[in-house]
């Protein structure tokens, strides 16, 4: 259950080490597309089901160890929480919320759990510059707070807006995320506290790929039920938790505008710029520079050079 | 808002029958089922079935087609239209109380299995439940059903772990 | 100064004094001058107790960051991970220092020699623009302390970030070997000097190589974030083009803009090879700022129409985009244009200082303004706006420190051997600025 980094794959090596609890040990080949590792776990959040109990919050806070928080966990007056005409998001304190929405294809209100979507290919794990994060093969992205140095372009660069940092320490300041309950949990084959806990099984854990089976087995048996869509499957690159709706997706708070492909994809044209750069530009310069400089007085130069101590 | 919860460290529901299941017939089954899972944040529910079975239509409202009275669900109808009563009828029967084990999730990959969508107990117990209480005002608040323990209350922070009132700090 | 130069008192500009005796370090320090004369010039200019005014007020909002956290000085938003430390000290601090590489290339690499009386300025000007976006960033960081952790202990090599670390290291590093030739003529040691410009090429070199991609790489930052920058400030293909062709202009102009305010306030410190090449340079710099902005205009033009962006041209993003565009763009172009052709250099100044306004509302906008343009719109907290402009004025007093000693505007002299031309010079001196009334 080794971990492996995502520099390994982008570097196109081997992806092994990818062995989750039940399968044994396996060794692929890193495609040029990745779609997450094989056999990694996910979670599916069926939102016709969540009731909005915030049990996935207090659960959350226990097993995370997380502060006491400022109101109860059965006060449901949080969902009417607004701030910069914002629901609630995930913070230092609480890394997964329940936000209630309206929508007019539903007569009752539709609940929605936001958390890390643990992405195939992380915007926050590209973005790092110390390599702060891992994509665990068991499809958690872990993070690691001894090498960060708190740039915080994890959270500019996450699409979900999920990271969030704990600015107020001054000595150890760090970014508080979920991590799929990785350490204590996920590693060891047990499910995230969050699902463990959902009473009405909103929350699914499994292998992404049974996971996105079940995800169109549902949406295929009560196709009046559900929205054809499987938030998570595409997105970004795809991401480990999966949601499915009975509303449009944006109705619940959803970013439907986000890109198929990967974040890093955007930055390859110019992270493809830089060897060429750093190749090309010293030949090219100090071909100019002869170039510029071949007949004229070649000497101007070490002449302004003895110009200053001359004189 | 119906729900129950817990930590779970293993997830583990009890359901405790005081009488086996004869017949879908009231004589023959239990009047009441303790339902003591989350022991630790709550008080074990004392099901009424016996004012269930008054309020249901059939059997198969809740024990889908193993009752002998088969099923009004066209999707399920295709297998089990006529079938006569089983062995096992009460929900942990079939759903599995700790539906996220290993071996369960592995047995999910099995190439064959069709009903791999089936709910662990906890789901089952509220998907089935949840929709006709809130259809029939029934109750349909978390502690309307389940009395919290003071474990319990410790674990929303609610009660007397309430968090002082006043602003908070939190972004 | 200037009521010494009056009085014809020169500052110091030479290794060693008339009678031939070498100046030792604390005198260069107080330039030549007594140390009454000294601390009395420093005290008489207004200008330094308005920098001391604010640094009376703003160090305190530093010391309280690094003991209270980022928190206690920002809105510590987790929507807006960057605010003005970042958006401002950063992303306008190091376009606007592109100047060193810019004539770093003219002079070295194409031979234009012409430029060089203010070669050294611009170099300086890249060097401190770095350092202080270096300092801005080290007063955002969570971690300050580990800011080399990319260097030299935990890798992310796929990160654009890591580029631009590594690069603005290397950066600091080749400016401060290319800015040092002055400091070791100032110092006294020749052979350090003659060391570092036989490397000139080279890191002249390395410094277009670095600029190039760290330039870019600031623009490739904001590629990260897709949905959060607004369509008209973000392009996924030219965004990396975007800053660095506008950091051309944006270096230029702040060459022109810094050497416009050193002329009016620090003019005893220019000699006379500064003073009658600077409004000739003034217009070539103009020159090549306007084509490097006729790019950037057409390039931002190219971004719209590539990803077909017209229809956020009629929003109020739009709108502003278009003052950005018109404002900060065409209006330099056009008094450029206009200014070159009558040779009016007074106008190209004017010119070079709204590209810089326009360069700095550029940056901000993508970094702040239209950041998260779905969600909401952030005023950056009071004390970071104080930190920010406390910030600057250091950068203003060292800048000004370095420009009062080194050989930056005039040329250094070894030995006092031209006694009586650089007393005539001094006398020349103090004739030209009592024309102009001693403001300071």
């Amino acid at each position: 259950m080794c971990k492996v980094s995502r520099r390994r794959f982008l570097a196109g090596g081997l992806a092994g080490g990818a062995a989750v609890m039940l399968a044994p040990a396996k060794k692929a080949l890193a495609a040029g597309n990745l779609t997450g590792f094989p056999d990694g776990m996910g979670a599916l959040v069926d939102l016709t089901r969540c009731v909005g109990c915030r049990s996935c919050e207090a659960a959350c806070n226990r097993e995370q160890n997380l502060p006491a928080p400022d109101q109860s966990f059965d006060d449901y007056s949080v969902f009417d929480q607004v701030k910069h005409g914002q629901k609630r998001r995930p913070s230092e304190n609480a890394y997964t919320v329940v936000n209630r929405y309206e929508s007019q294809s539903s007569d009752k209100p539709v609940y929605r759990k936001m958390q890390c979507n643990h992405c195939n290919e992380p915007a926050c794990l590209t973005s790092c510059f110390v390599g702060a994060y891992t994509k665990t093969a068991e499809g958690a992205v872990t993070y690691n707070d001894k090498v960060c140095v708190g740039c915080r372009n994890c959270m500019v660069a996450c699409p979900f807006n999920v990271p969030a940092y704990s600015y107020s320490d001054p000595i150890n300041p760090m970014i508080k995320k979920c991590i799929f309950c990785y350490d204590s949990r996920v590693k060891h084959g047990m499910p995230p506290a969050c699902v463990e806990t959902c009473p009405t099984q909103a929350l699914m854990f499994g292998k992404r790929d049974d996971l996105l089976k079940i995800a169109r087995a549902r949406i295929d048996r009560e196709p009046g039920k559900y929205v054809d869509h499987i938030y998570g499957e595409t997105e970004v690159g795809g991401t480990s938790w999966l949601y499915l709706s009975g509303v449009p997706f944006e109705d619940a708070g959803f970013d439907t505008s986000l890109q198929k492909e990967p974040i890093i994809n955007n930055v390859k044209d110019f992270l493809g710029t830089v060897p060429m750069v750093l190749a090309i530009w010293p030949a090219l310069f100090t071909g100019f520079h002869l170039l510029a400089t071949k007949g004229k007085d070649h000497h101007e130069d070490s002449h302004a050079d003895e110009e200053g101590e001359e004189s | 808002m119906f729900v129950a919860s817990g930590r779970l460290k293993r997830g583990v529901f009890l359901l405790i029958m005081l009488f086996l299941p004869l017949s879908c017939f009231a004589m023959d089954a239990p009047d009441t089922i303790t339902i003591d899972a989350l022991a630790s944040f709550y008080e074990p529910v004392q099901f009424d079935h016996e004012l269930h079975v008054g309020i249901a239509e059939d059997c198969s409202a809740c024990h889908h087609h193993t009752t002998g009275t088969g099923t009004n669900n066209s999707h399920c109808a295709r297998c089990h239209s006529n079938e006569e009563e089983q062995d096992l009828v009460s929900c942990q029967d079939c759903h599995q109380a700790d539906s996220f084990t290993a071996q369960a999730l592995s047995a999910k990959s099995e190439k064959n299995l069709y009903h791999v969508d089936a709910t662990g107990l906890k789901g089952a117990y509220h998907q089935n439940c949840i929709g006709c209480h809130q259809d029939m005002d029934g109750p349909s608040g978390c502690t309307d059903c389940h009395a919290r323990t003071e474990e319990g209350d410790k674990f929303f922070y609610s009660g007397q772990f309430a968090p002082p009132a006043g602003e908070g700090s939190s972004h | 100064m200037k009521l010494l130069a009056e009085n014809g008192i020169k500052p110091l500009d030479a290794g060693q004094r008339k009678d031939g005796k070498k100046w030792n370090l604390i005198e260069k320090l107080i330039l030549g001058l007594t140390l009454d004369q000294y601390i009395s010039q420093v005290i008489r200019n207004k200008f330094n107790w308005i920098l001391a005014g604010i640094m009376a007020i703003g160090i305190p909002f530093i010391i309280y960051r690094f003991i209270f956290g980022l928190g206690s000085v920002t809105h510590s938003s987790y929507d807006y991970p960057w605010g003005l430390f970042l958006g401002f000290g950063l992303f306008c601090m190091v376009p606007l220092s592109a100047s060193g590489f810019m004539l770093g290339t003219t002079v070295e690499i194409f031979g234009r020699h012409d430029f060089e009386p203010i070669e050294r300025l611009a170099l300086l000007n890249g060097l401190l623009g770095y350092l202080f976006a270096v300092v801005y960033l080290l007063v955002d960081l969570g971690q300050p302390w580990r800011l080399a952790y990319p260097m030299v202990y935990s890798f992310g090599p796929a990160a654009v970030l890591f580029l631009v670390g590594w690069h603005v290291a290397t950066y600091l590093s080749v400016q401060v070997a290319e800015v040092s030739t002055a400091f070791f003529e100032w110092i006294g040691w020749p052979n350090a000097k003659k060391f570092i410009r036989k490397g000139t090429i080279g890191l002249t070199v390395s410094g277009i190589i670095l600029s190039t991609l760290h330039q870019g790489a600031l623009g490739a930052l904001f590629v990260y974030a897709p949905g959060k920058v607004h369509p008209l400030w973000y392009s996924a293909s030219f965004q990396w083009i975007h800053f660095f062709v506008s950091s051309i202009p944006g270096g230029l102009c702040m060459v022109i803009a810094v050497s416009t305010i050193v002329m009016k306030t620090m003019s005893w410190r220019c000699d006379d090879r500064f003073k009658d090449n600077i409004d000739d340079i003034t217009l070539k710099l103009a020159k090549g700022a306007s084509m490097g902005l006729i790019t950037y205009l057409v390039i931002k033009l190219i971004a719209v129409a590539h990803d077909n962006e017209w229809v956020y041209l009629a929003s109020g993003w739009g709108f502003w985009w278009l003052i950005e565009i018109l404002g900060g763009v065409v209006t330099p172009l056009v008094l450029f244009a206009y200014g070159l052709h009558h040779r009016l250099v007074r106008l190209v100044r004017i010119g070079a200082f709204i590209t810089i306004a326009g360069i700095v509302l550029n940056r901000l906008n993508t970094a702040l303004i239209t950041f998260n343009w779905k969600l909401y719109q952030e005023i950056p907290h009071i004390s970071e706006i104080i930190i920010s402009i406390t910030i600057f004025a250091i950068y203003i007093t060292t800048y000004r420190f370095i420009l009062n000693r080194l050989p930056i505007l005039y040329a250094w002299k070894a030995q006092p051997q031209e006694a009586t031309v650089t007393e005539t010079a001094a006398a020349r001196e103090g004739q030209k600025t009592s024309e102009v009334p001693a403001g300071a």
